[in-house]
């Protein structure tokens, strides 16, 4: 339950970043800390070094913004913290859900310093943004040594603290392109109405022509190694209309679709039947209020 | 706020006095909200040192060898002890049961178990140390549940203990078996409850300094007097030479009642090094060493007549102690004795074991035994209010305590108005309304009565000496008064509540009183915070030395207005004639500046003891008090029947606690007495893996409940100030709020999902699946037809 010691670098450019990450072995980010630091505490991590962004996001204001770019759609930060999304007021008009999401994660403590990067990279199952961001086809942005890659959100996560990131590579902005959805919703299903992490998280994003589902996407979190699709419940319910009995066969579907395990937490079988009732009520409110 | 200045006014009638019945603002308010103030964890020595516990990885092994040498090699490292480096005393609550050595000498008995500690010149260098220290251990097969404890083929914990039984208990008053055969309703139920943790927000810490024969020892503690009292018969120490001292506590509930081998083992390394050293619980060590709410399993049996009046009881309990006895002898009597107080009958059988097993010790959690049992015999009542047709009010006034009456095992209860409470429940919960006509789907209400001693009719330590004393000093010039009391202030307000008392026992102003409290050095003795004892017994010893010092200023008002003291009053820190109200008043200032320039300090004192209580029976001490609170609750839940979660919509309390010394301090207590039993009703849980690890030591996975859980809270007062054996008509509150709150919750739940749980905590997990059994039976029946 003590800090170990560790080298601590601010640089002042991504560049920097990119290159300490590969010239010191044994290297991590520090961003919000909210992770990496109990962990380091619980001797979960002993990283030699420790690479802060803190001189990073001066220079690089984009880092720290959320904004709507033309062409491109809602583009978020990778260093914004998560009241950074609860309280923007353009992300909030976009894609509230989003927000929502946010809002959802930890004490309100937490929401002050973790950021979206940190949510992402960790590859933590529960995370409570990869599900409404994959919804959402998010992609992010990726800079290495070697330049800028993008990155669908869903192709990232290999397994549970497993990422296809490279070690020279910083998780710099998530972007949610401009789309046909016309609602999204996350639901978390957590142990207490505060400070819980995720049992089960279920985002919808689906268009809606009057009350026909033309498309539809949902990502569940906690019950895979990975945040998951659910392709068997959204080709269930493309093309056909919104009725209670479609939405009962497709929460059916969710719940044999989905792979949860038992823990001290829940059982697998409530996890399933939470993912069923839980993917019902995110389509519901899809629906009814869009992507507010 | 508005509704709750409503209240006020409505529960708290004019009193002809000047400072209690009063909400004052907490005397140590503004340094615990600004941050001021210090508690153990932040206070520094020159020249202290760190020190850490090295706790055990198994569940139960035997120590083959220990070797600090590597340890010693670290820089920083000052010293290591280990069980030969200490005295080998066993300690405990009762001596009957001392069973727990400061360092383990033969076996460690627990994941947590305290086998050697290091001394450092930094806290980093005491977490080095603590892994350079190699023990070599043969892991033994552990006994890891209480049920199963008493098996055969179960290896024996301690070698005194045979089957691992710990405590115990079979009471018998009047003959149940006989009255249900011919009972017209007989029913039996068992509950389960869960190992909790009271999860005080600081964590235990202690620094010792022991220099040239005294040893001085600042201490996260309850009870001063009972650590000074252990601390000196572990080291052959006069009690005299050994200083224990409170400083700021951040929340106790039962957990800082005993121990901890932070203070022995600190001691010691002072002893060696010279040097003053702190110790301290990380949040993980404090759950290792617990002393938490005991798990149990409760059977209950009831019979009744046709009207619902109770014939006889009879419960058998087992429960879970853990590695050692801590505080369980009393936990084990408490657990039982506590349920005759509610409701009267006249046949009543207890039957209870109390096992070891090799996980951490069970103690006091507030209520300390109480509440398990309670909410076992709370939910059993329901279930047989159901049986019966029968709403479960209406049961539950069919047979409820009166005042001045004598339960069957023998504790007499003076002032009740448990009748009131009850119906004072029905009113504000609109419950004859919403029974009749029914309330909204998957919405319930529930409720359920409580109980507890005003604190414990016999000392934890046992003597001769007066429960509780205090010394009251005016300054030379009268405009302060200091209050010494060994009593401790855990964060209820104990401090704030005493100097009301004194003050208005003096006729004197509360904004003027000061207060040295928990020291054992220059406070007189007062047993401490538990069984919710304080405001009764050190009351009495606040009101008493304040009327010593009351009536030497009227005496010497007397005097100096040359009129006898009987026509004086002194009040608000004034002194006037009743005969001749033209006569200039005097201030309590003049008055006591002339006293002291006349006669010296001016002081008065007080004690306190309780008379003889109880019965003659083996434990019959256990549960005993001058005088009882009595309550009732109720809660109105909503469950979701998708996923079985339970959200608390509103909840309901009525205390007959006697006269109240600060209203919104016993506010305090009973929200924080009700979020507490909600909490461990459907969230808490301390959870062991197959070794008997601790799977949840932290806050994130051991779930408390959050602000955003807690509901609308009404607390509601009878007024009613009849106790005698109380200051003024005082009774408690802190503990005994949360004595219905699980059964309450449990009833509610019942009412809302139409299912029962019938183990603690009631999780969302746990109604689910009972809505699904009902659901799937509900489809077989119909198949079948």
């Amino acid at each position: 339950m003590y800090l170990p010691d560790f080298d601590y670098y601010a640089p002042e450019s991504i560049g920097d970043v990119c290159r300490m990450l590969t010239e010191y072995e044994d290297s991590m980010i520090l961003s919000g800390g909210t992770d990496v630091l109990p962990k380091m505490k619980n001797a979960v991590l002993a990283p030699k070094t420790l690479i802060s962004l803190k001189r990073v996001i001066l220079n690089e204001p984009g880092m720290k913004s959320i904004s709507y770019e033309e062409g491109r759609g809602m583009v978020i930060g990778g260093a914004c913290t998560h009241n950074e999304l609860v309280f923007s007021e353009v992300l909030q008009s976009k894609y509230a859900s989003v927000s929502h999401a946010a809002q959802s994660i930890a004490a309100n403590q937490v929401r002050h310093a973790g950021t979206i990067a940190g949510n992402i990279i960790n590859a933590v199952p529960s995370a409570d943004l990869p599900p409404i961001l994959i919804a959402l086809n998010a992609s992010v942005t990726l800079v290495g040594i070697n330049g800028a890659r993008s990155l669908s959100l869903e192709s990232l996560f290999v397994g549970p603290g497993k990422t296809v990131i490279e070690r020279d590579e910083v998780l710099t902005e998530v972007v949610i392109p401009d789309q046909a959805m016309t609602g999204s919703a996350y639901f978390k299903y957590g142990l207490r109405k505060a400070g819980a992490l995720a049992t089960v998280g279920v985002a919808a994003a689906l268009q809606m022509e009057g009350n026909r589902i033309l498309d539809i996407r949902l990502a569940f979190g906690a019950v895979a190694p990975v945040p998951m699709r659910a392709p068997q419940t959204e080709s269930f319910l493309k093309g056909k209309e919104a009725t209670e009995e479609n939405l009962e066969a497709a929460a059916a579907i969710a719940h044999d679709e989905c792979k949860p395990i038992t823990d001290f937490r829940a059982s697998e079988e409530y996890r399933r039947d939470l993912v069923g009732v839980y993917s019902k009520r995110a389509i519901r409110k899809a629906i009814a209020d869009g992507h507010r | 706020m508005a509704d709750e200045r409503e209240n006020v006014g409505k529960i708290y009638a004019p009193r002809p006095y000047n400072v209690i019945g009063k909400s004052k603002p907490r005397i140590d308010g503004r340094e615990k909200a600004t941050g001021a103030g210090k508690y153990c964890g932040d206070l520094k020595m020159p020249n202290m040192l760190y020190g850490k516990l090295l706790q055990s990885p198994y569940a139960h092994a035997k120590i083959l060898s220990i070797d600090t040498s590597e340890a010693l090699k670290i820089p920083g490292v000052i010293d290591v002890i280990t069980a030969k480096d200490v005295p080998d005393l066993k300690y405990g609550i009762s001596p009957a049961r001392w069973d727990e050595n400061i360092l383990c000498i033969e076996k460690v008995l627990f994941v947590g178990d305290k086998v050697a500690a290091v001394a450092c010149l930094d806290e980093e260098t005491c977490y080095k140390a603590l892994q350079a220290i190699k023990v070599e251990y043969e892991p033994l097969k552990p006994v890891l549940d209480y049920r199963t404890a008493m098996d055969e083929d179960m290896p024996q914990i301690h070698a005194e203990y045979e089957r691992n039984i710990n405590t115990e208990i079979h009471q018998k008053f009047g003959d149940p078996d006989e009255v249900f055969k011919n009972a017209y309703h007989v029913r039996t139920d068992t509950f389960v409850g869960q190992r909790t943790y009271q999860s005080p927000i600081e964590p235990h810490s202690a620094i010792s300094y022991w220099k040239e024969g005294k040893l001085t020892v600042w201490s996260s503690t309850q009870t001063v007097h009972y650590f000074q009292t252990y601390i000196a018969r572990q080291f052959g120490l006069k009690l005299g030479d050994v200083r224990v001292i409170r400083p700021l506590i951040g929340g106790a509930f039962g957990g800082k009642l005993e121990p901890t081998g932070l203070e022995f083992c600190s001691a010691i390394l002072s002893r060696r090094t010279g040097r003053p050293v702190k110790m301290f619980y990380d949040r993980h060590e404090m759950f290792a060493h617990n002393r938490g709410r005991h798990q149990g399993t409760y059977e209950i049996t009831t019979g009744v007549d046709e009207t619902g009046k109770i014939l006889g009881v009879r419960c058998n309990f087992l429960l879970d102690g853990g590695a050692y006895t801590s505080l369980g002898i009393a936990t084990a009597y408490y657990s039982g004795g506590l349920l005759t107080l509610t409701y009267d009958f006249e046949n009543y059988e207890f039957n209870l074991r109390r096992m070891y097993t090799n996980l951490p010790a069970c103690g006091a959690q507030r209520g300390h035994g109480a509440p398990q049992p309670k909410y076992a015999f709370e939910s059993h009542l329901n279930n047989v209010a159901e049986d019966l047709g029968m709403d479960p009010i209406e049961l539950r006034k069919r047979n409820t305590r009166k005042a001045d009456t004598i339960t069957i095992n023998g504790f007499g209860i003076q002032s009740c108005h448990l009748d009131e409470c009850i119906d004072k429940i029905v009113e504000v919960t609109d419950w004859e309304k919403k029974r009749k006509e029914g309330m909204p789907k998957n919405i319930g209400l529930g409720m359920a009565t409580g109980s507890f001693v005003s604190g414990a009719g016999y000392p934890i330590v046992r003597s001769d000496y007066p429960h509780s004393s205090c010394m009251i000093r005016v300054n030379e010039d009268g405009t302060s008064a200091t209050l010494y009391s060994m009593s401790v202030d855990i964060g209820q307000g104990s401090d704030t509540a005493y100097c009301q008392m004194a003050a208005e026992a003096m006729g004197y102003r509360y904004e003027n009183m000061k207060i040295v409290a928990g020291d054992t050095e220059t406070t007189p003795l007062d047993f401490g915070a538990y069984s919710s004892r304080q405001t009764l017994m050190g009351g009495w010893a606040c009101k008493r030395a304040g009327e010593e010092i009351k009536s030497k200023i009227l005496e010497t008002a007397g005097f100096m207005l040359n009129l006898p003291p009987e026509d004086l009053i002194c009040e608000d820190a004034k002194i006037w004639s009743r005969s001749r109200p033209k006569v200039e008043p005097l201030t309590f200032e003049e008055v006591a500046k002339k006293y002291f320039i006349i006669k010296g300090p001016l002081v008065g004192t007080g004690v306190y003891s309780p008379p003889r209580l109880g019965g003659y029976y083996k434990g019959a001490a256990v549960a005993t008090s001058p005088a009882y609170s009595f309550c009732a609750q109720a809660a109105e839940v909503a469950v979701d029947e998708e996923t079985g979660q339970v959200d608390i919509l509103h909840a309901w309390d009525v205390h007959d606690a006697g006269q109240i010394i600060n209203p919104n301090l016993m506010k305090g207590q009973v929200h924080g007495a009700f979020a507490m039993g909600f909490s461990e009703s459907v969230y808490e849980q301390v959870l062991f893996d197959e070794n008997g690890k601790l799977i949840n030591p932290d806050l994130t996975n051991y779930r408390l409940i959050t602000a955003k859980d807690m509901c609308k809270f009404d607390n509601y007062l009878i007024d009613a100030t009849d106790e005698v054996a109380g200051p003024w008509g005082v009774k408690e509150v802190g503990e005994g709020a949360n004595n219905p709150t699980m059964g309450a919750i449990r009833n509610a739940i019942m009412d809302a999902a139409g299912v029962s749980v019938s183990s603690l905590p009631i999780t969302a997990e746990k109604v689910w699946r009972a809505l699904k059994e009902k659901k799937a039976a509900e489809k077989a029946a119909a198949g079948k037809d």
